[in-house]
């Protein structure tokens, strides 16, 4: 008998590499657009999809039309079940390679724990409906290019670096040495241009450890408990007529149970949880006696409650994920800080109202993956809980590109519109402010014009005023000043960016919701 | 000049190379001397730019057979070739053909942006254009910058390009410019493109800080962009209006001559501006253009 699971693996190593084929693309190369659909694994994110459709009441067609992708993968559900987390999700292949040897002790984990992702989902999504979008927070496709994008990624990225730029000689070595070749391939293909660095490298990275590590208590541990997105195509899948028979020959060995990954199968050939199955098919390759099936059955698939062993998912805890998450959002809503200085960031370009960002960012990193000049940065829990892992703009870090809008391009849920590239160069972010006790000509009579050359609008933002001043020793003296003119500034923050003052910068931009006003 | 010129210099300086490294000095020093500054106006860069050289005595007197070539234009900005903010894609093209006609070795283009050098190096096309021309084309790599003695009136020392200081020939490719500060930015101030360190710091005393960085590097050859040049709102521009098409280049080996001619170009003298003058009385080269002997030539 051919083995499927075979197959399984092949595709599953296919839908890994194109995972991460298209993240190392989320990478400006100097062009406008990056060449290759990047957001393609989001698009086609059912949870992302329905979540965001209802947090953001996206019933406008280009919304609707992004998620195109999705479909067939709604449709393959509605017809096969969960074949996309045993055979597509990225994740699930991560989890899959973390657990490989892993010894399933019976019963570490009690069965019922399974609903969990299930009431999971329903407060998820009910949150949605209070416009609370916290879903990509375990969306499994969005922890994912989180983790790798923010953590593990950056952490290779500069590690590769350290280690060769330890070795004697370097970057003066002769040019054909061996280890600068493999570096300058290394750079060309493989590294970031340049070396990435994000806040919260410990948080990411405990999560994405502790995530990895669950397989070693039990294989696809997030799946099977956790993942909001298995349990949403769980739903969908329970009339799905792909089903697992077994013969009469069937001598109830407990194989299906221990090659099972899912915990979809109970002891007995009847006992099969349709909306757990996964189809990887490992119980069907691996049956002693060849009599574990897959084919096609008409009819309602068996419900927990109806089962022996099911847990039930049960009124009472739909109703309190339910009530939990009606409670919550208000709470949620509450912990967000007021119009402060602390609340006031600077969101990319487009991003427009805060309450309108919020209900669309699914915090999946994309747009700080891709920012030109590592400028985006992921929010703790400054901008309240709500804000969590959402991006803003430290423009001493990096500034916002000016002829640079691939957020917008990468952003699935148009939390970040894609602006049309001559819109986003008029795109107000915030507006600059000159710190008189620090910027030199002011302090110190020491010219200075940095800001204003780097000014990137075509007509410049910051102005230069040939003015006469007494210097520090109270000499008259010649200089020429900043002068910022905040009807053209959009706020970028090229001036902070390349402040010639140590520290802080002697400019720097302020949100367009604290600006100073007389 | 017209291709019979063009042959005819390329034929005598084919046979120039075919003489004996002794003899070639006695025929040379009796060639007539070539001018100090070629100012050609054209519409077609490729062509000006090549004049220019022809005019100067060709590129074999700036280019050695074997020769490690760098040709340092102005790519310091995120924008496309019409806005003048960056060096013409066209002449830099010109300059990689006719150095790796010459016989160079390796043509090398790079320049250290301000904004984001992928985005510099593709929209400005010079990338596109140099690569294609045969050059390497490469991103600075910042461990290749070396602390340098400038023993300057401002700097007494500064981590410059190592690629620079060691190449064999040195092409200086700068666009003529409108600069807050500066007043201008063309050859002299282009050299802030081999900078390494905290470079925005040297504003505090541009003038003597340009001046010093220059007497470190000798260029060959000084090939300054004036097809379209920058009027207003530089050095970054950005707005069509403030770009004037002159469809010029102005060549020459004096560095400090270049810029004061570009300066013309603007409706100023060398001497208005504080870098010229340093340079000039620094002894890096002759502001006073009137004494230069500049050939022009008008190409249609």
């Amino acid at each position: 008998m051919f083995k499927l699971s075979h197959g399984r693996k092949l595709t599953q190593g296919a839908f890994l590499l194109l995972f991460l084929f298209l993240l190392f693309q989320t990478e400006s190369k100097g062009g406008d657009e990056l060449g290759y659909p990047v957001r393609l694994f989001l698009d086609s994110d059912p949870f992302i999809f329905i979540s965001a459709l209802i947090s953001a009441r996206g019933w406008e067609w280009t919304f609707l039309k992004g998620f195109l992708p999705a479909l067939p993968v709604i449709a393959i559900t509605l017809l096969m079940g969960r074949v996309f987390c045993g055979w597509a999700c990225p994740l699930g292949t991560v989890n899959d390679l973390a657990g490989i040897g892993a010894k399933t002790k019976r019963a570490a984990v009690p069965k019922s724990l399974r609903k969990l992702k299930y009431l999971l989902l329903i407060f998820l999504l009910t949150l949605s409906l209070a416009s609370v979008q916290l879903a990509g927070v375990f969306d499994p496709l969005s922890f994912l290019i989180r983790s790798l994008s923010l953590w593990l990624l950056p952490g290779i990225d500069n590690g590769t670096r350290a280690l060769f730029n330890a070795l004697p000689d370097s970057g003066s070595a002769s040019e054909s040495g061996l280890a600068e070749t493999v570096f300058a391939f290394l750079k060309a293909h493989v590294l970031s241009f340049h070396p990435p660095s994000f806040g919260q490298g410990l948080l990411f990275g405990s999560l994405f450890l502790i995530v990895i590590g669950l397989n070693r208590v039990e294989k696809r541990f997030w799946c099977r408990y956790l993942c909001p997105l298995g349990a949403l195509l769980g739903v969908f899948s329970v009339l799905s007529p792909l089903r697992k028979t077994a013969g009469e020959d069937c001598s109830s060995c407990g194989g299906c149970v221990r090659f099972c990954r899912a915990g979809a199968s109970g002891g007995r050939h009847e006992t099969w949880f349709g909306t757990e199955c996964v189809r990887c098919m490992e119980c069907r390759d691996n049956c002693p006696k060849k009599t574990v099936r897959f084919g096609f059955k008409a009819g309602w698939l068996p419900s927990y409650s109806s089962l022996p062993s099911g847990p039930d998912l049960g009124r009472r805890h739909i109703a309190a994920s339910f009530l939990a998450a009606l409670a919550g959002a208000p709470l949620i809503r509450l912990a967000r800080p007021s119009r402060s200085e602390a609340a006031a960031v600077i969101r990319p370009p487009g991003s427009g109202d805060e309450n309108r960002f919020l209900s669309r960012c699914i915090r999946c990193g994309e747009c700080m993956k891709v920012c030109i000049t590592n400028g985006l940065q992921p929010m703790l829990l400054e901008g309240g809980l709500e804000g969590i892992w959402t991006p803003k703009l430290v423009p001493r870090l990096g500034f916002c590109e000016y002829g640079c809008n691939l957020c917008g391009q990468v952003c699935p849920t148009y939390a970040i519109p894609r602006l049309e590239a001559g819109v986003k160069k008029r795109t107000r972010i915030g507006c600059a402010e000159i710190d008189q006790g620090r910027c030199l000509p002011y302090a110190e009579s020491i010219p200075c014009i940095v800001c204003e050359e780097v000014c990137p609008t075509p007509r410049k933002s910051i102005r230069l005023d040939a003015v006469r001043v007494r210097d520090r020793l109270g000499r008259d003296t010649a200089i020429k000043r900043p002068r910022i003119d905040p009807e053209r500034c959009i706020g970028c923050g090229a001036c902070e960016k390349h402040c010639p003052v140590e520290g802080a910068a002697a400019i720097t931009v302020k949100p367009l919701t604290v600006r100073r006003k007389a | 000049m017209n291709r019979r010129n063009f042959i005819k210099s390329s034929i005598a300086a084919g046979l120039m190379l075919s003489v004996p490294g002794p003899l070639r000095g006695i025929l040379e020093a009796a060639d007539p001397k070539p001018p100090d500054l070629a100012v050609v106006r054209g519409t077609s860069p490729e062509r000006i730019t090549r004049a220019a050289i022809d005019a100067l005595g060709g590129i074999s007197r700036f280019v050695s057979r074997g020769d490690v070539v760098v040709i340092k234009p102005n790519i310091g900005w995120d924008r496309r070739p019409e806005f003048a903010a960056t060096t013409n894609p066209e002449i830099v093209a010109a300059l990689v053909r006719a150095s790796l006609e010459a016989g160079a070795k390796k043509v090398k283009v790079f320049d250290n942006p301000v904004f984001d050098a992928r985005r510099c190096y593709k929209q400005s096309g010079i990338a596109d254009a140099a690569s294609r021309a045969g050059a390497e084309v490469s991103f600075m790599d910042t461990r290749r910058f070396k602390d340098v003695k400038l023993g300057g009136r401002a700097l007494k020392s500064w981590p410059l390009y190592r690629d620079v200081l060691e190449a064999d020939k040195v092409i200086n490719a700068p666009v003529a410019k409108h600069h807050g500060l500066a007043g201008l930015t063309m050859a002299l101030k282009n050299w802030m493109g081999i900078m390494g360190g905290r470079r925005g710091s040297i504003h505090h005393s541009l003038d003597n800080s340009l001046v010093d960085v220059a007497a470190a590097i000798k260029p060959a050859l000084t090939v300054l962009d004036a097809v379209r040049i920058l009027t207003a709102n530089g050095p970054q521009g950005g707005d069509l209006q403030d770009v004037r098409k002159v469809d010029m280049v102005v060549a020459g080996i004096d560095q400090v001559a270049v810029d004061s001619f570009g300066a013309t170009l603007f409706g100023m003298k060398g001497g208005d501006l504080g870098y010229i003058r340093a340079a000039h009385q620094a002894g890096l080269g002759r502001m006073d253009i009137s004494r230069l002997r500049i050939k022009r030539i008008r190409l249609g």
